[in-house]
């Protein structure tokens, strides 16, 4: 899951010189994940893992890291 | 004529509340006073009327104060994107020739100190009194620009008031209102959060900016201050729609939306328009310089998936004509900027009996006017205006730099992006090219890809085959 986010966002969202170096901790928002990136993230993940994630547990601490979408998305999956 | 209703609304209601932003508000006598402040620490400065004062401020109270102080001592301002890396941010306040910059605190290290003044430090005190004309420049916008380096657009006291006060009877804006404002001071839209709503005695409230990536929580924000309009853009509208949980928070104060700055895609807005059914929904349009020239109260009835929405009629008392052989839409009218600023002085636009040639196809459908994109080759990233011939001319300023030329991608997420075709000299590669242009602009200019090729398509005469660029760019990896 966390290969196929990372392949997603370093292609189509954000651009970064080296995202093999990209850390699963170090901070997507900051890299330049913004809105329009998270709103797109959030319907390609949708898809990808047919999964439907709350709207209200979109939050800036659940799209920072590769590891925190990975949880988040985890978890919206074990509960539906 | 710009600062007179708001001057009125202080008079009038000097304990009203004119700014909110998190846990603190400011009234509009107290605004006042403190934009006075700032207006003498400038005048004593010596900063003349007429002539620009930087803005190095994020969005907010503080900045809202800074740009009325520029305002109080007849000068114009720069609202600068912090976002820009130092270079950039250096290169404008030099070409605007600034006399000074606002801001907070200590100056950044790559500003030359005698010119920056901290806010906080202008003690009580009333400006001399200026003489302003309509045609005094109150503010100058910078983007980027088709000749190679970012250019000011300038706008006048007249100019702003005409957008301000057809825009605030468009809705019938009154002292009851309750107006959020997201948009940075360097973008055109917040012309209405500062001169329309304070001119009617409003309240504007601050989104948080943490708020755009947090869409439920923006509509219970947006909920609990009871907001009844906004002017934002559509990519954070959709956002709010698809994802801001509306169904479970009713937005029953929110009396008007306006929207501009990129196109709105029609299934998004039919989906926005079913979340509000009774909220006023209205298109503006325009390119910076003209602010806004058309604009259409969306007709739900006339909404349909596979349908772009028209851009409508004309607005702010500007007259509109296509012209015959191109399709490009001209307008003349009140709203109209003034020209470009650039070293330190103004560029009246072509004089062409008023008119300004907007570089936007367009054509006129039952009375309205349709957008069909650009002529020229200017792309539209996030809603900021990206001039390929600036990157361009970084890129060519750059050893080893044989040859380059840049043409826009579609992309879902911002529009368009910028993309680079290059010719190298053989010990770089376009990685080494990519770190160069991080430290020179912002994420939004930044290429989608790079391609590297040994020589670029030309035309028979010699020029770039953009047509061809833009399809080897386009390629599917």
């Amino acid at each position: 899951m966390k290969k196929k986010l990372k392949n997603f966002i370093f292609t189509e969202l954000i651009y970064h010189e080296d995202p093999a170096s990209f850390g699963e901790d170090a901070n997507l928002l900051e890299a330049g994940l913004d809105s329009m990136g998270i709103m797109r993230l959030i319907m390609y993940a949708e898809q990808e893992f047919d999964v439907t994630l709350p709207d209200t547990e979109i939050e800036p601490d659940n799209v920072k890291s590769l590891n925190a979408l990975e949880k988040w998305i985890r978890h919206a999956c074990q509960s539906q | 004529m710009l600062l007179e209703p708001f001057l009125r609304q202080c008079r009038h209601q000097p304990e009203a509340i004119a700014l909110v932003e998190d846990g603190r508000s400011l009234t509009y006598g107290q605004l006042l006073a403190q934009s006075q402040a700032i207006a003498a620490g400038l005048q004593e400065m010596g900063v003349k009327p007429g002539l620009p004062v930087a803005i190095h401020l994020e969005r907010g109270i503080d900045a809202a104060i800074a740009l009325f102080g520029v305002l109080f001592a007849g000068a114009c301002y720069v609202p600068l994107d912090l976002k820009n890396p130092p270079p950039r941010l250096a290169f404008i306040v030099n070409d605007a020739q600034a006399q000074a910059v606002l801001g907070l605190g200590a100056a950044p290290t790559w500003l030359d100190k005698g010119e920056w003044l901290d806010i906080e430090t202008c003690p009580e005190a009333l400006p001399l009194p200026i003489d302003i004309q309509a045609a005094s420049l109150a503010a100058i916008l910078y983007t980027s620009g088709s000749s190679g380096k970012p250019r000011g657009v300038a706008l006048s006291h007249g100019a702003v008031a005409a957008f301000a006060q057809w825009a605030a009877d468009l809705v019938g804006l009154q002292a009851n209102d309750r107006i959020a404002s997201s948009t940075p001071f360097f973008f055109d839209l917040s012309t209405f959060d500062l001169y329309a709503v304070l001119g009617r005695g409003a309240s504007l409230h601050f989104l948080p900016s943490a708020l755009n990536m947090a869409p439920a929580r923006l509509s219970v924000w947006l909920k609990e201050r009871a907001i009844s309009g906004w002017y934002t853009v559509p990519s954070l509208l959709a956002f709010l729609s698809y994802k801001g949980n509306l169904a479970q928070t009713p937005l029953e104060s929110l009396r008007f939306l306006f929207f501009a700055g990129e196109v709105f895609p029609s299934p998004a807005l039919i989906n926005l328009a079913a979340n509000l059914p009774r909220t006023t929904l209205y298109n503006f349009f325009g390119p910076t310089e003209t602010n806004v020239c058309c604009y259409w109260p969306v007709k739900r009835a006339q909404l349909a998936a596979d349908k772009p929405i028209p851009i409508g009629l004309p607005a702010a008392a500007c007259e509109l004509r296509i012209h015959a052989e191109t399709g490009e839409l001209w307008v003349r009218g009140p709203s109209l900027a003034s020209g470009y600023w650039g070293s330190g002085r103004l560029q009246l636009f072509p004089n062409q009996d008023g008119w300004y040639a907007t570089g936007d196809r367009v054509s006129q459908i039952n009375g309205e006017y349709h957008f069909h994109g650009r002529l020229g080759r200017m792309l539209k990233c996030s809603g900021y205006r990206v001039e390929p011939a600036e990157i361009e001319a970084s890129v060519n300023a750059m050893a080893g730099v044989r040859d380059c030329a840049v043409a826009g991608v579609e992309d879902p997420a911002t529009g368009q992006r910028p993309a680079l075709a290059l010719v190298l000299e053989p010990h770089l590669t376009s990685a080494d090219i990519r770190n160069a242009l991080a430290l020179l602009f912002p994420p939004y200019m930044q290429p989608k890809h790079c391609i590297a090729l040994e020589e670029l398509p030309r035309l028979a005469n010699g020029k770039l085959d953009y047509q061809r660029i833009h399809g080897l760019l386009n390629r599917k990896p």
